[in-house]
């Protein structure tokens, strides 16, 4: 018998100390910006009447998160809900209005001018929607970019810029102009020169929303080759669910500056926090997404032994072909051990979008 | 005048459309009840003498104590005195060099120079220009404008870079310098003339002050236009990677904006050529010295052989910054430090064979002396161009003729006027085009001439300023309307264009006198060669960036050509065409000043007299009425929200 809810960290990640460590975080615009989190009337007020109190704009409202170690940390909402502002917030490119960032156990928000540009230069490096790169430099200059503001001499840092061209997929275009370029190629310009300062988080704001559907999706599998080998902790900011759920490790959708659920891909499609989100994700393919771990009843005494086994983080599109096969239930296995199974119904329920059996249980 | 407001409109929002309805009955109503007050209250004629204050005896007297004390006055012996000695040096000594290197070192470094810059076809131009002003034996006067335009050029740039960074820099101080580099813009050369020379004296360092003060503004301009519109997210990566401020203007805003920084350069250059030929009034000598002279004795033909080298450097100047901005915008510097190297050793070698061979000036058998067969042909054009023949009339009777039915029906209904007509009509002339701010304005620069005491002077030319820009906008718009329609003529219009527009405003002095002799007429007529290029391509462009979707639906409604071009092209080009009127004012009104070297009376000609009689207090109040016409006049044509405008 096992009834316990899904582990709330994706099975993959390793738990450890936070690497950013956010609290009752807020960024308002406007004048006297300081008052708005300060006053909780004001801070309850929603967006067009705090407009017309103040002439201020909350673009993020009293959030607070933890990114771990190795994971990759979705921020994901649509175009003004506030996801570009957290995110330059956490390196200060934009001044929070109030509550404590910590990088590694470090308060950012008391950091100095030159402490805050150590942060910048090797702890945490960005990538940009329209890239920001340097019309008049070439590729490998520009990849080069960020080692020259930490001082690097000319022949090395070019020589270690030299490398991560090569690691994006670039060799051969070391000389080029960026306006040479595709949009794609140039993105990996931008990748590149994050990654040639060797940064502790990688921050992505948007990173492949310009770019084609096809050049998309493989700027995406390269982050999530890249993010293999090197188990790099990133923060990605995207609108793209579908992004989202296939890049991200844990999800925190946000809407109108706060953050409306945070959890790994199979919670929010599996278990919408309100009905924001469940008509967010109602186009989502569950199946995909899904695993058997939610799907899954406990095991009645004629199924523990027959079927075939699954893990419990096969999806449940994996599941449907093996339980058609089989005729019959399928058993979730884990380390020797029957969880449960799945049936029909129980797969064709995930699919129908009805709360999982677990749940109700 | 409702007409002009309504069009657009009806193209426009329907909503905006009753609104400017609204405003120009409002506007209309307004002036009326105040044409009938004056008509009672104030009844006719000039501006009134007690409203004007006579500045000549403060003014004379100013000048007297600056011509008593210059030698002897801490301020200038210490401060304006020390610039004006460290101007003579450093002109003098770029001369120096100049002859030092000798005529073959001279233009082989120009074709090296323009060769590393810009490639080949402008080391081309560059070589056989400077040949060709040895050729007219006019080796020397471009010598020392040269060396004056060297100097008065860095210090222009220089002080227009630091302008434009602390502009680019600091939005507080790009809010203050603004409107003054606006302004300057837009005011005559001949403006700029007598302050300096009441500071520093007829000379080089008043000629060259007033050249930098004249090609510095489009510097500034353009160096805070591109250190303000450096790309925001370069900007913000630049600040993620850790950069500090001053990385961040080394390293991206300052590359980013070299663009800019090199269209400043070259129109810094260009303005200062200008500005260098018509200092010759107030002793620049070189070239300008030369056309000035001749123009004075009315000899076209030396005029002309002093002219052309002026034109010369003015295209092999253009062309090549203008090549040099495109190269280094466009693609890698690559290798320019071995190209550098080469042009340095062959100036020099061509130097060293020159000196060696005893050959640094200009050897006087190579001129060809043109002022004898032009002038030969002036005088046949004079003896059989002029007047008499039968049907079209000579050059001479038309001039006689716009003078008599355009030029003086036009000043004397203007005199005629009440005073305050004339400013009733600037003032609602310029809120209908452009807001209440722009009207008030431009009503107080008039008022302001009034009150200086040169109503009927500045009358006069206000006149002239109008029959030329009635000429260039009926000429310039209908050229510009039929090169956008037509590729094949904007092709061949387009290299007249580019050379047209290069030429500094003196030039256009010798054509028309040649053809026109001297008066108000052929002043009015360089006005409007001057300025049509400039009023032609405005319009071209602004007729060519019409949305080809509202064209296409009018053609798909099946529109005429005359239909699409009332309908939807004029409309929708507006903003366009009131530029193109506001620039054909402003240069128009520069030459008409200029013109009063040439008989257009005036202020132009109180300006000159001002300065040739040692007379600056006159000078000095036809060079502020100037300034006020030119205010005037450009406020009157600015129409709302105008950001940003290239000069």
């Amino acid at each position: 018998m096992n009834t316990e809810p899904p582990a709330p960290s994706g099975p993959s990640v390793p738990s450890g100390p936070p690497v950013f460590s956010v609290r009752e975080l807020w960024k308002v615009f406007g004048p006297k910006a300081d008052r708005v989190p300060a006053d909780p009337d004001l801070a309850a007020l929603g967006p067009a009447a705090l407009r017309e109190r103040t002439g201020c704009t909350a673009a993020v409202r009293d959030v607070s998160f933890d990114v771990r170690k190795g994971e990759v940390f979705v921020v994901m909402g649509l175009s003004g809900s506030g996801k570009s502002t957290l995110v330059r917030c956490l390196t200060r490119l934009i001044e929070p209005t109030s509550g404590s960032i910590a990088i590694d156990g470090e308060d950012v928000l008391s950091m100095d001018a030159s402490r805050l540009r150590q942060l910048r230069r090797h702890r945490a490096a960005m990538v940009f929607q329209h890239f920001g790169l340097l019309p008049h430099r070439s590729v490998l200059d520009n990849v080069a970019y960020g080692l020259e503001i930490q001082g690097i001499a000319r022949a090395e840092r070019r020589e270690r810029a030299a490398e991560f061209v090569t690691k994006v997929g670039l060799e051969g275009m070391e000389h080029r102009r960026p306006a040479q370029l595709s949009g794609g190629q140039q993105q990996r310009v931008g990748l590149a020169r994050a990654l040639a300062v060797d940064p502790e988080v990688l921050l992505f704001d948007e990173p492949f929303s310009a770019l084609d559907p096809l050049i998309r999706r493989d700027m995406q599998e390269e982050v999530v080759r890249l993010h293999g080998e090197e188990g790099r902790t990133m923060v990605f900011i995207t609108h793209d669910l579908g992004e989202a759920l296939k890049l991200g490790d844990r999800i925190a959708l946000m809407r109108g500056g706060r953050i409306v659920q945070l959890g790994t891909p199979e919670q929010i499609v599996g278990a919408p926090a309100d009905d924001y989100v469940r008509d967010f994700v109602r186009d989502v393919p569950r199946e995909q997404v899904m695993t058997v771990r939610s799907a899954m009843r406990p095991a009645g005494p004629a199924e523990t032994d027959s079927g075939p086994a699954l893990a419990p983080d096969a999806t449940v599109h994996e599941a449907i072909e093996a339980v058609v096969r089989s005729g019959g239930t399928a058993r979730v296995v884990e380390d020797g051990r029957c969880l449960g199974v799945v049936g029909h119904a129980d797969l064709l329920g995930v699919v129908a979008g009805l709360a999982p059996r677990t749940e109700a249980a | 005048m409702s007409t002009t407001a309504t069009p657009a409109a009806e193209a426009g929002a329907p909503l905006t459309g009753g609104v400017a309805r609204h405003r120009t009955a409002l506007i209309g109503g307004a002036a009326l009840v105040a044409l009938l007050l004056g008509t009672v209250l104030l009844g006719g004629g000039g501006w009134p003498a007690h409203f004007a204050v006579d500045l000549s005896g403060p003014m004379g007297d100013t000048s007297d104590w600056i011509t008593d004390n210059r030698d002897s006055h801490p301020l200038f012996l210490y401060f304006f005195g020390h610039i004006s000695n460290v101007v003579v040096l450093s002109v003098r000594a770029v001369y120096l060099v100049l002859l030092a290197i000798g005529w073959a070192g001279v233009t082989a470094a120009a074709g090296l120079v323009a060769g590393c810059l810009a490639g080949l076809r402008p080391a081309l131009t560059a070589v056989s220009a400077f040949a060709l002003c040895g050729l007219l034996g006019m080796w020397v006067p471009t010598m020392q404008t040269l060396a004056l335009m060297v100097v008065a050029v860095a210090a222009s740039v220089l002080l227009g870079a630091v302008l434009g960074l602390a502009a680019g820099l600091s939005g507080r101080v790009h809010r203050a310098l603004r409107p003054v580099l606006d302004t300057m813009q837009v005011l005559p050369a001949f403006a700029y003339l007598l302050p300096v020379v009441l500071v520093f004296g007829i000379g080089v360092p008043a000629a060259v002050l007033a050249t930098v003060v004249y090609a510095a503004p489009p510097m500034a301009r353009l160096t805070a236009l591109g250190l303000r519109g450096a790309d925001a997210g370069v900007m913000e990566a630049a600040a993620s990677l850790g950069a500090t401020g001053r990385q961040r203007l080394l390293t991206a805003r300052l590359p980013l904006a070299r663009k800019e920084l090199l269209l400043g350069v070259n129109q810094s250059i260009m303005m200062a050529l200008s500005m260098a030929v018509i200092a010759s009034v107030i002793g620049a000598g070189g070239l300008g010295d030369r056309v000035y002279q001749a123009l004075a004795s009315v000899d076209v033909g030396a005029a002309l052989a002093a002219g052309v080298p002026v034109v010369l450097l003015a295209v092999v100047l253009d062309r090549v910054t203008g090549a040099a901005g495109e190269r280094i915008g466009a693609a890698p510097a690559r290798g320019t430090g071995l190209g550098w190297a080469v042009a340095a050793a062959g100036t020099v070698a061509v130097a060293l064979v020159g000196r060696c061979t005893d050959r640094l000036s200009w050897p006087d058998a190579w001129t060809v002396d043109i002022a004898g067969p032009v002038n030969s042909a002036v005088d046949w054009m004079t003896a059989h161009l002029y007047s008499g023949i039968p049907v079209v009339g000579g050059t001479a009777d038309w001039a006689a003729r716009f003078t008599t039915w355009v030029l003086d029906p036009l000043r004397d209904g203007l005199q005629w006027l009440p005073w305050w007509a004339v400013l009733l009509l600037v003032g609602v002339v310029a809120q209908l085009i452009g807001s209440w701010r722009t009207a008030l304005t431009a009503v107080l620069a008039m008022a302001a001439i009034g009150v200086l005491g040169v109503w009927d002077p500045a009358l006069d030319t206000l006149s002239q300023v109008l029959a030329a820009v009635a000429v260039t906008l009926l000429a310039g718009v209908a050229i510009g309307v039929v090169a956008a329609r037509s590729p094949r003529l904007e092709r061949v219009l387009r290299p007249v264009l580019d050379v047209f527009q290069t030429m500094p405003q003196f030039v256009y002095l010798i054509p028309v006198v040649a053809l026109f002799g001297v008066g108000r007429a052929p002043a009015t007529a360089a006005a409007v060669v001057y300025a049509l290029p400039a009023v032609v391509r405005i319009t071209a462009q602004g007729m060519r960036a019409v949305d080809p979707v509202a064209m296409e639906s009018s053609r798909s409604l099946g529109a005429t050509g005359w239909q699409q071009l009332r309908q939807v092209q004029l409309p929708l080009a507006r903003p366009a065409l009131l530029l193109a009127v506001n620039q054909g004012v402003v240069l128009v009104l520069a030459v008409v000043i200029i013109g009063g070297l040439v008989g257009g009376g005036a202020l132009g000609y109180e300006v000159v007299f001002g300065l040739a009689q040692g007379d600056l207090a006159t000078g000095l109040v036809a060079g502020a009425a100037i300034v006020c016409l030119g205010l005037m006049l450009d406020r009157v044509t600015q129409p709302v929200g105008r950001e940003s405008r290239d000069a």
